[in-house]
C-alpha cells in the first residue's frame, strides 16, 4: 500500500454511553488511520459500534475518551460552531433513510450545505447542479423526496453530499433500503467517486458483498477493531 | 448561513405548517385586532371631540349654579352648543343672578360675559312639531363670545328680538320641510324669525335672553342658568378661573367646603376629557394585550412542538454543516414570522373592525361615530407581535439548537 496523507486517526478511542445506571461501551480503545483517498468499508454485526464510530469520525459525537484527529484537528478540543464548519466543508454524509428534507425540492436539498457555507446564489446554483448532473438527477432536481423513488432520493442525497466538494464521503447503510439492483447502483456510483473524484469514502455495512467494494475492510466486534485487512478481491466497477 | 437563507429557510417552514401554527396565528390575529379597533376608536373619540371643542375657546370661562364634578362635564360644551343639561342635584334650587352678573364685572381681566338660560321647548313648523333646546342668550355680546359659527344668515345683534339662530341639523333634517333664511317658526305660540343657521349639526336654537324667559316655562328673568365670560387674556386663565371663584364665593357667601356653584374652562374640561380619554383607552388597549400575551403562550407552545416534530431536520441539518447560531436563527424567524403573519391578517380585521364599528355603535352618539386608524398603531402592532412571536421562540430556539447532532439525527 502507497504511503499516502493521514485523513483521519483515532487514537484509543473510547464511547461510553450512560442508560441510567448501566455504563454501555461501545467502542473500547479503538485506534485507526484512514488515509486520503483509501476506501474503507467497516463490517462487524449488529451493536458492534460501526454507526457509533462513524458519528464520530463525521464529528456528530465526541469521544467519552481517546482522540480523533480530522485534517490535523483535534476534534476533541474544537468549539461547536468550528466543528460545525469542518464538518459541512469536509464530510459528505450518506444516511440509511436518505435523511432529506421533506417540503424542499431535490436542488434545494443539495444547495442547503452551501447555503449553509454562505457560498453565494450563482455559485451555489451552479455547483448543486454539477452534482446533481454527476448522479444522474438533472431532469428531476425540481422535484420533492416524495416524488422520488427510493434510489433517486439516495442518489439526491449522494449530491448533497457531494456538494462542498468534501475531501471524505461517510455513508451508513446507504444501501440497506434499496433492492439490490438500485443497491448495486448505488454502490458503483460510490466506487466512481472514489476512482474519479478521489474521495475517501468510509463505507459501514454488515454486508459481505458490498464490503468487497472496498479497498480496506475494518472488522469491529463489541466495540473493538478486530480485524484490518487489505481486499485483495475488490470488486471492479466499470466506468 | 446568511440571514437571508435563514429567513427563506423560516418562511418555507411557515408555508409547510401544519393546522396548529395557523391556529396559534389566529391567536395573534385576535389579539392585534383587537388592540387596533380599541386604538383607532379611542383617536377617533379623540380627534371627533377635538374638533367639536377646538381649540377655540381657550380664553373662555363658564359659570354655572351648583357643584358637582358631572356639572363640570355637562357645562363644558361652551355657549350656544346646546345639549348641556342645567338640572344640578341640590336640595334647594341655587342660581345665578344679576348679583353675580354684578360682582363679576368688578374684575378687571374679564372682556365681556354672556348670560345664558336654557330649556326644552316644543317648536313647530310648517305643522310639524317637536322638542329641542333653546338657549337664550345676551344679544349684545354671544356673537363675540360663542364658539358656534354661522352657515348662513348672520349672528344675533344687540337690536334683536324675535329672531332666532338655529342649528344646522334643525335646519336641514329635522323637519319634513328645510327651514331657510327668513321664515317664521313657532316656539311655544310665539313666532320668530331665522336670521342665522349654525354651521354644526346641532337641533338648538339661540335667541334673545329676554325673549326666552317668555318661552321656557319656568325660567324667572333675571335668573341664569350659566355665564359665560371672555377674559382678556387667555395666558392668565388659571389665575382669573381663581379670581372669578373668590369673588363669588365672596358675594354668595359660600367657602371651598359649601360652595354651590362652578367655574369651569373650556381648556380644563378638554384637558381632563382628553386625559379621561385616553386613560379609558389605555385601559382597553391592556385588555386587548392581555389577548396577544395569550397569543405569545400560544406561539412558544407551537415553537415547543415545532422543534421537537423538526428534531430530525435539525440532525440532518447539523450533520451537513449547521452551526447552532443557524439552527437558532431559523427557529426564532420562525417564531417571528408567525407572529408578523398574525400581525399582518390583525392588522387587516383591526381595520375592517374599525370601520364597521360605527355602524356598531351608532346607538351611542357622537362617541364612537368615528374611528381613526393611525400608521403608528399598525406599526406598534406589527412590531409588538413580531417581537412578541421571537420571545416567545427563543426558549424553543435554544433547546433546538442545543440539539446533539447525533442524538437530534436518531430521533424519530
Ligand atoms: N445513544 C445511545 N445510548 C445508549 N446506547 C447506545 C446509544 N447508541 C448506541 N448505543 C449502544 O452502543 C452499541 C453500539 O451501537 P451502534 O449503533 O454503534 O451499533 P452498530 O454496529 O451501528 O449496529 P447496527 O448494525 O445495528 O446499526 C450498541 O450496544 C447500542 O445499543
Ligand atoms: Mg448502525
Amino acid at each position: 500500500m502507497k504511503h499516502k496523507e493521514k485523513l483521519v486517526t483515532l487514537k484509543n478511542v473510547w464511547k461510553i454511553y450512560q442508560m441510567g445506571e448501566v455504563k454501555v461501551p461501545a467502542l473500547k480503545g479503538v485506534s485507526v488511520d484512514i488515509h486520503k483517498g483509501e476506501f474503507v468499508a467497516i463490517i462487524g454485526a449488529s451493536g458492534s459500534g460501526k454507526s457509533t464510530m462513524m458519528n464520530l469520525v463525521g464529528c456528530l459525537d465526541l469521544p467519552t475518551k481517546g482522540d480523533i484527529f480530522l485534517k490535523n484537528q483535534n476534534i476533541t478540543k474544537l468549539h461547536e460552531s468550528k466543528l460545525s464548519v469542518l464538518r459541512g466543508k469536509t464530510i459528505g454524509f450518506v444516511f440509511q433513510q436518505y435523511n432529506l428534507i421533506q417540503t424542499m425540492t431535490a436542488l434545494e436539498n443539495v444547495l442547503l450545505p452551501l447555503e449553509l457555507q454562505e457560498m453565494n446564489d450563482e455559485k451555489a446554483k451552479k455547483q448543486a447542479i454539477k452534482v446533481l448532473k454527476l448522479v444522474g438527477l438533472e431532469d428531476k432536481m425540481y422535484n420533492r423526496p416524495t416524488q422520488l423513488s427510493g434510489g433517486q432520493q439516495q442518489r439526491v442525497a449522494i449530491a448533497r453530499s457531494l456538494a462542498n466538494d468534501p475531501e471524505i464521503i461517510l455513508a451508513d447503510e446507504v444501501t440497506g433500503a434499496l433492492d439490490s439492483v438500485t443497491g448495486k447502483e448505488i454502490m458503483k456510483m460510490l466506487t466512481k467517486l472514489w476512482k474519479e473524484e478521489n474521495k475517501t469514502i468510509i463505507m459501514i455495512t454488515h454486508d459481505l458483498n458490498l464490503a468487497n467494494y472496498a479497498q480496506t475492510i475494518i472488522e469491529l466486534k463489541d466495540g473493538e477493531i478486530i480485524k484490518i485487512k487489505n481486499n485483495n478481491k475488490q470488486t471492479t466497477v466499470r466506468t | 448561513m446568511k440571514l437571508r437563507k435563514s429567513l427563506k429557510f423560516a418562511i418555507n417552514m411557515v408555508l409547510h405548517s401544519k393546522l396548529r401554527s395557523w391556529l396559534t396565528i389566529l391567536g395573534i390575529v385576535i389579539g392585534v385586532a383587537s388592540v387596533i379597533a380599541i386604538i383607532s376608536l379611542g383617536e377617533g373619540m379623540k380627534q371627533s371631540l377635538n374638533s367639536q371643542l377646538g381649540g377655540l375657546g381657550g380664553d373662555l370661562v363658564t359659570v354655572s349654579p351648583g357643584f358637582s364634578s358631572s356639572s363640570k362635564f355637562t357645562h363644558g360644551r361652551g355657549p350656544g352648543g346646546g345639549g348641556g343639561s342645567s338640572s344640578v342635584a341640590t336640595e334647594e334650587e341655587v342660581v345665578l343672578d344679576r348679583g353675580d352678573l354684578q360682582a363679576l364685572k368688578g374684575i378687571s381681566d374679564i372682556e365681556l360675559m354672556d348670560t345664558q338660560v336654557r330649556g326644552s321647548v316644543d317648536v313647530s313648523y310648517l305643522g310639524k312639531k317637536g322638542s329641542v333646546t333653546l338657549t337664550g342668550v345676551d344679544q349684545k355680546y354671544w356673537a363675540q363670545i360663542t364658539i358656534s359659527e354661522i352657515d348662513e344668515g348672520r349672528m344675533l345683534g344687540p337690536a334683536d328680538q324675535n329672531v332666532i339662530v338655529i342649528g344646522g341639523k334643525l335646519a336641514e333634517g329635522y323637519f319634513d320641510q328645510p327651514i331657510g333664511i327668513n321664515k317664521m317658526v313657532t316656539i311655544e305660540d310665539m313666532a320668530f324669525r331665522v336670521v342665522g343657521i349654525l354651521d354644526d349639526s346641532s337641533t338648538s336654537i339661540i335667541m334673545p335672553i329676554m325673549m326666552a324667559y317668555q318661552v321656557i316655562d319656568d325660567k324667572e328673568t333675571g335668573i341664569y342658568d350659566s355665564i359665560i365670560i371672555k377674559i382678556k387674556d387667555e395666558e392668565n386663565l388659571d389665575l382669573v378661573v381663581e379670581k372669578i371663584e373668590n369673588k363669588l364665593k365672596m358675594i354668595r357667601h359660600v367657602t371651598e367646603k359649601t360652595k354651590d356653584f362652578s367655574v369651569s374652562s373650556n381648556k380644563q374640561t378638554q384637558e381632563m376629557i382628553a386625559e379621561f380619554m385616553s386613560s379609558m383607552t389605555m385601559f382597553l388597549t391592556a385588555i386587548a394585550g392581555v389577548s396577544l400575551l395569550v397569543g405569545a403562550v400560544g406561539i412558544a407552545n407551537t415553537m415547543f412542538t415545532s422543534v421537537l416534530e423538526k428534531t430530525k431536520e435539525i440532525g440532518i441539518m447539523k450533520a451537513i454543516g449547521a452551526k447552532n447560531k443557524d439552527i437558532m436563527t431559523i427557529f426564532l424567524f420562525n417564531a417571528g414570522l408567525i407572529g408578523l403573519v398574525g400581525g399582518v391578517i390583525g392588522v387587516i380585521f383591526g381595520i375592517i373592525l374599525s370601520s364597521l364599528m360605527p355602524i356598531m355603535m351608532s346607538g351611542m352618539g357622537r362617541l364612537g361615530s368615528e374611528t381613526v386608524v393611525s400608521i403608528n398603531s399598525i406599526i406598534l402592532s406589527l412590531s409588538v407581535s413580531i417581537i412578541i412571536g421571537m420571545i416567545a421562540g427563543v426558549i424553543p430556539a435554544y433547546q433546538g439548537s442545543k440539539l446533539k447532532p447525533v442524538d437530534a439525527l436518531r430521533y424519530e
